[in-house]
């Protein structure tokens, strides 16, 4: 049985990487389709300097980001959740929560095979239900936002985030109250002190720190 | 001259730009038949599956309709195929408005400003493509060495493995909250008030109404914002 579970595994991480990552790598490519039309079809090709410029400056910003990201947030997506998730984007405000909240429901323990298979579910029916209003807004988009109520507006694009956000966290925090409250007021305290340290360097702190804190307790813990 | 945002909106590009969302489709479709497949072979319940399922459709509604009023609004800048491959796949309105002027400044023009032509539309472009190839290269490559450091870490010790997803979540929100807390007012309380909320319905209200679970942070999500709209209608 023990064994039978191993190679389920060991198949479905075999499986994961196939479809991920050729469809990661695909979308990448495909993303420049318009932009070749484009430049094609009215023979506008920019100035190969001035590309490298704006991919410079988008680098500079985000670049960080497209290491970081993967890394911090791997223990939290499995590894299914991270191909889907870094295709589909929207990881803090829905990828993570309707994982987490999946193993929670169904109680599913991270690291099994039956953790993979909610978190992975609960994140496709995420991306199905974004996919659907993206599309939606393309085709309707501006007459419905023409006709909602402004505090409706402004609950949704400001305060939606932070909500789940909150949620999420709330949860956790049940879970594992010491480490919750080292995981916010690290951010907090170090922000207060440095406030010009980037981001990407504030998410390794605080997910990293987290993590070892953790460990301290889990040994702590184990000693007594 | 505002041509060029015809060019951006005709229907040639919309069918270009649903290549992408396609696939994005595509791969959380095979996915599911994977998760299934997977859970008939090593007899672990459908309600598992189908559950899970409802609730990442049932939750991610809320920040869905955040991310339908943006798109509206990144339609009017980049135009609406644009906006729609974008947000559908790696990239938030802002990172994608980041790099589209980025691609402006670096031909010495503003967004959608004098000067702004189908060549320097085609610098926004590539920005952009450029930079959500970023995160889709270094997942699509390195995912597996992902796996291998978890596992590392974990040092195969199940208990462990489950704290150290629990820490890693933490250190997410708890970066993600930190943010908003500093922003203060209606930020704060949007945040403040859905861990709250979550925390009642989960100690106090789910014990008693198990159903309520899958629905408990779509129900936490509401009432952060609806105590968010009150502040910010008294402050």
């Amino acid at each position: 049985m023990e064994n039978n579970a191993h190679n389920h595994m060991a198949e479905w991480k075999r499986s994961s990487v196939f479809i991920g990552a050729p469809t990661n790598l695909i979308a990448a490519a495909t993303a420049f389709i318009p932009v070749l039309w484009l430049c094609g079809t009215y023979d506008c090709w920019p100035d190969w300097n001035i590309v490298l410029t704006a991919w410079g400056m988008t680098a500079a910003s985000f670049g960080a980001f497209y290491i970081v990201e993967p890394i911090s947030y791997y223990a939290a997506l499995g590894m299914s959740g991270t191909y889907l998730s870094f295709l589909s984007g929207n990881i803090g405000n829905m990828r993570v929560p309707v994982a987490a909240l999946a193993l929670d429901s169904t109680n599913s323990q991270p690291g099994t095979l039956q953790a993979e298979i909610a978190s992975t579910m609960a994140i496709c029916g995420s991306i199905i239900t974004n996919l659907f209003f993206t599309t939606l807004a393309a085709i309707v988009g501006t007459a419905v936002v023409a006709a909602l109520p402004e505090f409706i507006v402004s609950a949704l694009t400001k305060y939606a985030a932070a909500a789940i956000f909150g949620g999420t966290f709330g949860n956790f925090a049940l879970h594992y109250p010491i480490v919750a409250v080292f995981a916010l007021l690290v951010p907090l305290g170090i922000h207060m002190y440095f406030t010009t340290i980037p981001a990407w360097l504030l998410i390794i702190i605080s997910v990293f720190g987290s993590m070892a804190f953790a460990r301290l307790l889990y040994v702590m813990k184990g000693k007594n | 001259m505002k041509d060029y945002l015809e060019i951006a909106n005709s229907g040639t590009v919309w069918m270009l730009c649903a290549v992408t969302v396609a696939i994005a489709f595509l791969q959380a479709v095979l996915y599911m038949i994977m998760a299934k497949r997977t859970a008939i072979k090593a007899n672990i319940p459908n309600e598992v599956v189908s559950k899970s399922f409802r609730i990442g459709l049932i939750t991610a509604i809320g920040p869905a309709l955040g991310v339908f009023i943006v798109m509206v609004g990144l339609m009017t800048a980049i135009g609406g195929p644009m906006a729609w491959t974008r947000l559908s796949i790696i990239g938030a309105a802002p990172t994608e408005l980041t790099a589209a002027t980025y691609g402006a400044k670096a031909a010495g023009v503003e967004l959608g400003g004098e000067g702004y032509t189908m060549t320097v539309m085609a610098v926004s472009w590539f920005a952009m493509a450029l930079n959500g190839a970023g995160w889709l290269v270094v997942t699509g490559l390195f995912t597996p060495m992902l796996e291998n450091l978890r596992e590392k870490m974990s040092g195969g010790d199940p208990k462990w493995l489950i704290a150290l997803s629990g820490a890693c979540s933490l250190g997410i929100f708890g970066y993600l909250n930190h943010g908003n807390i500093m922003a203060g007012h209606g930020h704060a309380v949007a945040a403040i008030s859905g861990a709250l909320s979550m925390m009642f319905l989960v100690k106090c209200i789910v014990p008693k109404f198990p159903k309520l679970m899958e629905y408990s942070l779509g129900l936490a999500m509401l009432f952060g914002m609806f105590c968010a709209v009150i502040m910010e209608t008294l402050g």
